[in-house]
Formats: structure tokens, sequence, C-alpha cells
């Protein structure tokens, strides 16, 4: 049988060019080259694979050309007709993680080739990809680069021949979401015993499914004088100015916007719109009050039921975005929130 | 409470003009365990038939697998308060045909479900494709209601299976285990510094084909209430569940309940296994709550330090799973939850119907959805009839070169709910 | 006698409780009466039995009785979630049983009145 036709994807600096200096390094293909962490996989592919050829892409060039440069490097990939995609293992660099999932998942959904990377389980990229691409877990440092390999490379051989994947636990990919049967050596009643005992010595122990994730927050108490407070507007349902200035993302944010209203009464057609591509705009963009009430707020400042509205709200687009995204967002603004001395926020979604 | 469990290993099972048990070889009287099944004027007819590991044998729908054993020294007999008097068991010593059960099959509904494999793919998935088995089909007469025809399948299955115990009374063992646990005082002086530790065993107790009898008792109507864990040894717990087939408790099942033996395992080393609570799963939601509270205050009461919850059967019982589990631990009481998944044909969906934060700690049996191709088999024992109408099953199950496609449902054990099994899932 | 109503689409409950009984018959799905047990929580009413009884999983019996409190007012928020919990579990199973037999069919009623028939035991002590 022919040997399957890998390519591979690394940032500059394990394409040793260079670190942060270089990392508005453009996009290359380099066709028939092994660079850097290619050799360790070429060795672990044995006579089964081999990486036909190698992208190397600067990581701030990436993230900042998002578009420009994953349409590039699809071409690239696309003309080494590869039966399979790696990239990375990116390990706990960020913008490398997130271009590493962003380029294996369009590889994967645009062009139909079984994709894999790998990363460090906190590296932002593997919240944002791990339910679209096989991310092997690695450790936080290049240091576990054998480790890294060891899973990566037969992860990527079972992909390339189509054959069906395992458990994560089996195959040492971050858990995606899919549960997939497998038999333990051990059985059920045993492995309880054993999970009871650790539990009791306060040692550390391994759920085998854990709970979906609760995120509950304890409301905070009353505000005692509304007459008096200074209220914000926060929102998930993507409103901004029109033409949208900061470019938030219509899915899968990956910033928010601050924006001032100081004097706004009223938002109008021609003034807002939404970002969000999660539902139909059509009547926020008709009238953005819908989703941010600043008309209703504005009525209650002259009312005097609230004491004022905050010349500044925020904005993101809830749609698809990662809850460890949402979280980054909310503590940089509620610091700046605090800071402006806002009483309380009318947080708003769609 | 001390047992002495004594295993005999059947080797063979043979039909004979003689019952015996000689050199690990058991001979079946077909004749006389045809005249203990029909007892019951509602059973019409019976046919026996041995299934063995390895063969090209298919044995579908199951009712019950039952273990034969019989008491030898000790107070009560198997199965108390079914088929023995109701006296208390699990003391003095019990001898165990092991590696045989008896297989109960027939249609009661027409979506029962229960395969066992002997061999092929299907057969890794059932722990009865590794026993001996005597299976027994039995025809009700003509007109018997659903709850009739079940209650005489189930206490034919006992009754056949303690007149083939009898048969080892006076075997010797190949193996001798010996279980024991203390009182209250007595424990907490022998083992001062090790846990507390004790096994909360949810019954499914929601009504026709979804019952367990404690004693003879139906587990809806029973409070929550605590066991010699040897109890069950001697059959103190059957079943009368014969719907979800993947995630109920077989009466072998209760008789070699594998937490007891896990437990018993670690006895007097790394914990103190102080007891069994049994719990039930009713429908009614005061029931529920009820039941609940009780589990968490016996824990509370009897000073455990941590606790398995085991389950049975799917929906309705997450519900119990869930509130056991948050208020034994709101108790100061830790637990580990056994459980299978739903979580969908593409393993997508959300694998329980109920959830909280509170149960970290969980060991699963699987995903019961998954897809599995059963190839055909030179020999059905039972029907296939209702094959197309088992849970787990569709239209498409039965194929034209007489494959099965089914979710793993519909096998007998396979994600077994106190932890029977190695099938576990991520 | 019950204080509560009880929501179900299997005709066999009608005939055996008879014609004074607190029942409300609807002719739908089983996910379809899930979801007017779900209208009910959300005008005040409150479950007394589990929407998901029984291990014949959605899908695989068409039959579902739900016993609920005539209380109106503030929505019960673990009513609401098991029913939200039930509902979307219908979604995890293959819809097959508008390809039973009839017998079949007659089956699944008495299942599904057997279950209810324990629950009413409980709800009349």
């Amino acid at each position: 049988m022919a040997k399957l036709r890998v390519v591979h994807y690394i940032n500059q600096f394990f394409a040793q060019i260079g670190g942060e200096e270089k990392a508005d390094y453009p996009a290359e293909l380099r066709v028939g080259e092994v660079v850097g962490p290619g050799m360790a996989l070429m060795q672990k592919f044995g006579d089964e694979a081999e990486i036909v050829a190698t992208v190397v892409c600067g990581d701030s060039y990436f993230n900042e050309n998002l578009d420009k440069a994953t349409a590039d490097i699809l071409e690239m990939v696309k003309s080494q007709k590869p039966d399979v995609f790696v990239a990375g293992p990116a390990f706990n660099a960020g913008r490398y993680g997130v271009a590493c999932g962003t380029i294996a998942a369009a590889v994967q959904e645009q062009l139909g080739i079984p994709s894999v990377t790998g990363m460090y389980v906190e590296n932002p990229g593997a919240d944002m990809f791990k339910t679209k691409v096989y991310i092997v877990s690695t450790r936080n440092s290049a240091a576990g680069m054998r480790d890294a390999v060891a899973k990566l490379a037969p992860l990527a051989l079972k992909l390339g021949k189509g054959e069906p994947i395992g458990a994560s636990v089996e195959e040492g990919y971050i858990p995606n979401g899919v549960r997939v049967n497998f038999f333990e050596k051990e059985r059920g009643s045993a492995r309880a015993v054993k999970m009871l005992i650790k539990k009791l010595a306060g040692k550390p122990f391994e759920t085998e499914f854990p709970m979906p994730v609760f995120d509950r927050v304890a409301p905070n108490p009353a505000v005692k004088d509304m007459a008096h407070a200074k209220i914000a507007l926060v929102t998930s349902g993507g409103i901004v100015p029109k033409g949208n200035p900061d470019h938030i993302e219509s899915s899968s944010a990956s910033h928010y916007g601050e924006y001032d209203i100081a004097g706004v009464m009223d938002l109008t057609a021609e003034t807002y719109e939404t970002a969000h591509g999660g539902y139909d705009p059509v009547y926020a963009n008709a009238d953005a009050d819908r989703v941010l009430p600043v008309d209703v707020l504005r009525d209650m400042e002259k009312e005097g039921k609230i004491g004022e509205l905050h010349h500044l709200y925020y904005a993101t687009v809830g749609n698809g975005t990662a809850v460890a995204s949402a979280k980054k967002f909310a503590a940089e603004f509620a610091q700046k929130l605090k800071a402006d001395g806002v009483d309380a926020v009318i947080l708003t979604s769609t | 409470m001390k047992l002495e469990i004594g295993n005999i290993f059947i080797k063979d099972i043979q039909f004979a003009a003689e019952a015996k048990l000689a050199d690990g070889v058991l001979y079946v009287d077909k004749a006389a365990l045809e005249k203990i099944v029909l007892e019951d004027e509602t059973i019409k007819s019976v046919t026996f038939d041995i299934a063995k590991p390895g063969e090209s044998v298919r044995i579908t729908p199951v009712k019950d697998v039952i273990e034969p054993r019989v008491k030898v020294e000790g107070p009560g007999g198997i199965f108390p308060g079914i088929i023995a008097k109701v006296d208390t068991v699990g003391s003095g010593k019990t001898h165990v045909l092991k590696g045989m059960a008896v297989v109960t099959a027939g249609k009661i509904v027409g979506f029962q479900e229960g395969v066992i494999d002997m061999s092929g793919p299907g057969a890794k998935y059932t722990p009865f494709s590794e026993t001996l088995n005597l299976v027994m089909v039995c025809e009700p007469v003509e007109g018997l209601k659903q709850h009739d025809y079940e209650k005489a399948v189930r206490l034919a299955g006992f009754r056949v299976a303690v007149a083939l115990g009898e048969l080892g009374r006076n075997v010797a063992p190949d193996e001798t285990k010996v279980y024991e646990t203390c009182g209250i005082k007595e424990g907490i002086e022998k083992y001062p510094d090790l846990p507390r530790v004790a096994y909360v065993q949810m019954l499914q107790s929601q009504g026709l084909l979804h019952d367990t009898y404690v004693y003879g008792v139906d587990a809806k109507k029973t409070l929550s209430t605590i066991l010699w864990p040897t109890e069950t040894m001697d059959g103190a717990i059957v079943s009368g569940n014969c719907v979800s087939a993947c995630d109920k408790n077989p009466t072998y099942v209760h008789e070699n309940n594998p937490v007891v033996e896990d437990l018993f395992a670690q006895h007097g080393k790394t914990l103190n296994f102080v007891c069994q609570i049994i719990t039930n799963e009713n429908v009614y939601l005061a029931d529920k709550q009820r039941s609940s509270d009780w589990t968490a205050k016996m824990c509370r009461l009897l000073d455990l330090d941590g606790v398995i919850v085991s389950q049975e059967g799917f929906g309705n019982p997450d519900t119990d799973l869930i509130m056991n589990c948050k208020k034994i631990e709101a108790q100061g009481v830790k637990t580990v939850i056994i459980t299978d998944e739903y979580a969908g044909r593409d393993g997508k969906s959300q694998s329980l119907a109920d959830a909280d934060a509170a149960a970290d700690a969980v060991v699963t049996g699987g995903n019961a959805n998954e897809v599995i191709v059963l190839p055909k088999m030179d020999k059905v024992i039972g029907t296939l009839d209702y094959v197309n109408k088992i849970a787990g099953a569709s239209e498409e199950t039965l194929q034209p070169d007489g494959s099965l496609v089914v979710e793993l449902q519909v096998i007998t054990g396979a994600t077994n709910e106190t932890g029977f099994i190695k099938l576990s899932a991520r | 006698m019950l204080r509560g109503t009880i929501l179900t689409n299997n005709p066999l409950v009608v005939e055996k409780l008879g014609p004074d009984a607190p029942v409300v018959y609807l002719q739908c799905s089983y996910q379809a009466l899930l979801e007017a047990a779900r209208d009910r929580i959300h005008q005040g009413a409150r479950l007394l039995t589990h929407p998901l009884s029984g291990s014949v999983k959605p899908g695989e019996t068409p039959y579902k009785s739900i016993i609920l409190t005539n209380g109106k007012g503030d929505v019960d928020r673990q009513s609401l979630q098991l029913i939200e919990n039930a509902i979307q579990a219908c979604a995890k199973f293959q819809q097959r049983c508008d390809r039973y037999r009839p017998a079949v069919d007659l089956d699944c009623r008495l299942i599904d009145w057997t279950l209810l028939e324990g629950a009413l035991a409980s709800a009349n002590q």
C-alpha cells in the first residue's frame, strides 16, 4: 500500500525562523520539506505515511489576516492532495493554538480532508475547536513534544485510513462532547470502589462522565435606590454602530466592543445594526433598541426612575462564542464598569 | 454476619435420565424440571435447551437470568419470601453452581427485549455469553394476562434454579470464600482508622415488568432500608424486571452483586464495609423525595464516610440517582455513582435526564444507544418474531442476510449499572 | 380522591378510570403530551409523577400519562426542569412505535396504565 500523504502546518517559531519578531511571516508552502516537529512525526509514521509538504505561517500574520491566510493555506493544502492534515502541536501558545484549530477545522470542513492538531487543554484554541477537530491533549510546553507526537501520529494515521476513532481516553484527544464506548480493563464496580477510596482520601480522581456544567451565578442584592443608580447596558446580541467598526465576528467572537452613547436617545436603522449571525437580523437592524433598549432607558432617565444611563455600552456576539472567551471579555469590562461607578448592569441577549 | 460461599465449578450441562451433579457436570432431567414448571397451571408448556459459550446461538427475548444456589447451613433458604420461607438469610453456608445460569425466555409483551449471543461480536457485550445456560421457554395458557404470565415465568425460573441448586447440596465445593461484616460498634472498634463505607442500591420499582422484590415484597411499597451485604447472596433480592435489557439487573446480578463483592475485597484493608442500603425508584415524585431523604438520613445515622450508589434503568431513575447523590453529599458523605448513558446513536446527546454538580464522581457503563450489527446465528432459542419490536431496534433491524442492526440496549447486561461489566464510555 | 389532573394520551386510562375521574385526554404524540404538561407547568401546575416513567423509552411507546397538580401561580422550577429534560430526551431515540402491530399497541397501553396505577396508589394514600 502506498504511504499516506500528510501536509503539516507549523508556525514561524517551530520552523526556526524566529520568535515574536518574526510572527508576521506570511504563509509559505514548502513542498517536499519536513520541518521541525515534522521530523518526529515522520519517525512515528514509519512506513505508513510521509509528510509531503509543510506549511509555515507566522502567528501574528495568521491571526491578523485571518480570512486571507485561511484561504491561501487552504489552496496550498489542496494542491498537495493529502490524505490527512496535521497542525502543530501548539502546546500552550495561544495564537498558535487558535491558528492550528482554525486551519485544521477549515481543511476538514472545506476540503473534506481529515485533520488533527494538538495543544494544551487550557490553550484558548482547545475550547474553541475541540468539537470541530480532534485535538490531542499535550503538555503545556514543547518539552512535551515526544509525548504529543506519540499520540498525534497514530491518530493521524487512523484518520488518514478512515479507521474508526476510539474514545478520548484511548486515543488521547481532548473530550469533544461525543460519547464513545470502549472496554475498560476492570469492571465498573471495581472502578467505583477505587474512585471512592481516592475521593475519601482527598486524592485526585477522574470522573468518567463530567456533569454538564451549569455556571450558576448567585444574584447580587437588589439595587436599593434605582432613582439615583447609574445603569449600564451590556449585550451579547451583537448591537454595534453601523458598519461594525471593530469587526466583531458574526459567530465565535474573539473580542467585544466599547461604544459611546452619550447623547444618543434612540438607536435607528441608520445608526446601529447587529453583527450577530445566529438570528434573523431584520428586526434588530430595523430598530436596535429591540436588543439594546437605549430608548426605554432614556425615558426612564427622564422620568427619574433611574439616575443615569452610563455613556458606554459593551457588546459582543454570543453566537457560538466560547464560554472561556465570554468570561474573559466580561472580566475585563466589568473592571471598567466598576471604575466608572456603575451601580447595575442590564444584560441582554437575543 | 458471616456467610461461606462454596463454589462448585460447572464444566458442562447435559440432558440425562437422572438428575445429578458429578465431576463438574450437571445432568439435567428434563421431565422432572418440566413437572416443576407445570406445577403452575397458567403455564401451558415449557421447552428446555442448552446454550454453551462459543456456540452459534442467540437467546431472545430473555426475561431473567438466575444462578442456582442452595443453602447448606444456617437459617432460611434461597429466595426467601418467594420460594423459601421468609427467614433472614445471609449467614451459614451456601453452595453455588458456578459458571452456569438458568435463563428464562419468552414473549410477555410485544416490545420486550433481551438478547444473549453465545458467540460473535454481540457476545462480548453480555456477561451471559460466558455461562453455560439452561434456557427455558414457557408458553402461557390461552388468554393469560401479562401480569400473571410475568409472575408465572418469574417464579418458574426460581423453582427450577432451586431444584438445580439442590443437586449441589452434598457436593464438595471447588472453592470457598468467606464474607463477613460486623455490627456498628464492633466495626468501629475493629477498624478505627478505616473509612466507613456502604453500598446504596437503587431498585427498579415502577410497575408491571419494572419491579423488584425484596424478601417477596414489591420494592415500590418499601421504605429505604438496610441489609447485611451477604443477604443478597442468598437471593434476598430478585428481579421482576423485563424492560431495558441492557441496564436492568437480572436476579443473577443481585446474587453476584459486583459492588458488594468489590467492597468486600477491600473490607478491612482500605475501608470498613458497613452495610447495604436499598432504596426504590418510584414513579410518584413524593415517593422519590421520601426514599432519597431516608437514604441520606441513614447514611448520616450510620456515620458513613462514603457510599457507592448504583442505578437501575433509564430516565425516571436518573432523578432518583441525582436526588440520592445530592442529599447524601449534603450530609457530608462522599459518593461515587454508577450509571449508564443514553447519548443518542451519534453519542452527541445529553446522556442523563438529570444532572447535578454534586455528582462529581461517576462511573459509566457506556452509551446504550450505540449501534451494533449482530450477525445471523445458526440457532435461535426463543423467537425472532419480536426482534423488530424490541427497544433499540427498528424496522431495519432484521437484515436480509439474517443479521440484526440494533442498539446495545437490546443486549442483556450490556450497560449494567452495578458495574458488572467492563464497558464504559468517554 | 386524587387532587390533581391526569394528563394522558392513553385511551386505556380513560377506560379504566371512568368518566368521573380528573382525566384530560389528548389525542396526541408522546412528545406533544409532554409539551402539554409543560404548558400547565408554566401556568403554575406541579408535576406529581416523573415524566419519563417506565423503561420503555420515548419513541418506543406512543403513550404517556402524567399526574399534575391543579395549582396556579409561580412556576415550580423542579417541575420545569424535569419536563424540559424529558422533552429533550425524546430526540435521542428512534421513532418506531408507529410500526407496531395492534397487539403490541395494546401492550404499550397496558404498561403505561400500570405505571400510572402505581403512582395513583401512592397519590391516594
